[in-house]
């Protein structure tokens, strides 16, 4: 079960704010600040998601990928093996809404994903990856390790 | 990504590190020239009739519990249920102590270039209501701050003018409050 239940109104402008956000904190404050904060976001922010995965318990993190992907329309294939997860973005609904408002997705939207997704699994047996495979495009994985099976 | 739904709850996240850095006014200016895209035409072109649009749409997509009062020179925004409030509220990361700040920090430069003028009262951080006055009339607009003012925390009262008529006021209140 999710956490932070949103089944309302979207205001996908958000994501022009966002993508405004990224590059000021990269620009005056620095990568590292940056990764920073979304590494604390995804840990802290996304505390249920990687509490549960501490215990081998991948079921929010999984229903989280698919809810606000499905809710923002993106394109994407999930598939759940075993220890591995991998979510496949085909077309990246931020980067669509940012196309839309003539805005130029920020150099650091993709660091976003991997920072977020680093936080969640922060603690935890879970890794996770990210593949730039081009624009609005990527496969996220994350991987538990082979010797921390569920007790 | 980050859901939109979840912006928020990153922007609090935002604020918080910024706060430590003092950088929250600077952010919400770069905030505000983001906006402005969104809203500075329609606002400078139907005066408080393009605020009350703008936020007719704001209302349905941010799911606020608002009420939008236009009467004459007046615009009333009256928060009921702020939305982004109550999601920095329910987070597990706890909310930034000058969360509702954001509001004003970034509306008031808007409204300036739109020749309209706020007074906004916050009403604390775990109270998730706030009311907003704009005008398009100044001696209005300061007349609304003197009677706010007087019954009113100063930290959570905001204009987004210089005062004009500083002869109708205490010298303490001459100069600008913002964020």
């Amino acid at each position: 079960m999710l956490r932070y239940q949103e089944n309302n109104e979207l205001h996908r402008d958000f994501h022009g704010t966002t993508n405004t956000t990224l590059n000021y904190i990269a620009e005056h404050y620095g990568v590292d600040a940056l990764k920073m904060i979304l590494r604390k976001t995804g840990h802290d922010v996304y505390k249920s998601i990687r509490e549960k995965l501490a215990k081998g318990d991948a079921s929010e993190l999984i229903e989280h990928l698919n809810w606000f992907f499905y809710r923002e329309r993106g394109k994407y294939r999930l598939s759940v093996s075993g220890n591995e997860i991998v979510f496949e973005v085909l077309e990246c609904p931020a980067v669509r809404h940012l196309r839309k408002l003539n805005l130029k997705p920020s150099p650091y939207m993709c660091l976003q994903t991997s920072e977020l997704n680093a936080g969640m699994c922060e603690g935890t047996p879970w890794h996770s990856e990210v593949k730039v495979i081009g624009e609005g495009h990527c496969i996220q994985t994350f991987r538990k390790e082979a010797d921390h099976d569920p007790e | 990504m980050i859901p939109s739904d979840h912006f928020v709850r990153f922007y609090n996240e935002v604020f918080k590190f910024l706060d430590a850095q003092n950088g929250l006014p600077a952010y919400y200016e770069e905030i505000g020239r983001h906006q402005e895209q969104h809203c500075l035409k329609e606002f400078r072109e139907k005066g408080l009739q393009g605020v009350y649009d703008y936020y007719v749409k704001i209302r349905k997509e941010e799911n606020c519990d608002l009420d939008l009062i236009l009467n004459g020179h007046e615009l009333i925004l009256k928060m009921n249920k702020c939305p982004s409030l109550s999601k920095a509220l329910d987070n597990d990361a706890g909310a930034c102590r000058k969360y509702c700040l954001h509001c004003p920090g970034w509306t008031g430069g808007i409204y300036r270039k739109a020749g309209l003028y706020q007074v906004y009262a916050v009403m604390g951080l775990d109270n998730p209501q706030c009311c907003e006055w704009i005008y398009d009339d100044l001696k209005q607009a300061e007349a609304k701050y003197l009677e706010l003012a007087a019954v009113t925390p100063a930290d959570e009262l905001f204009i987004s003018f210089p005062r004009s008529a500083p002869e109708t006021m205490k010298d303490s209140e001459t100069d600008l409050q913002m964020p």
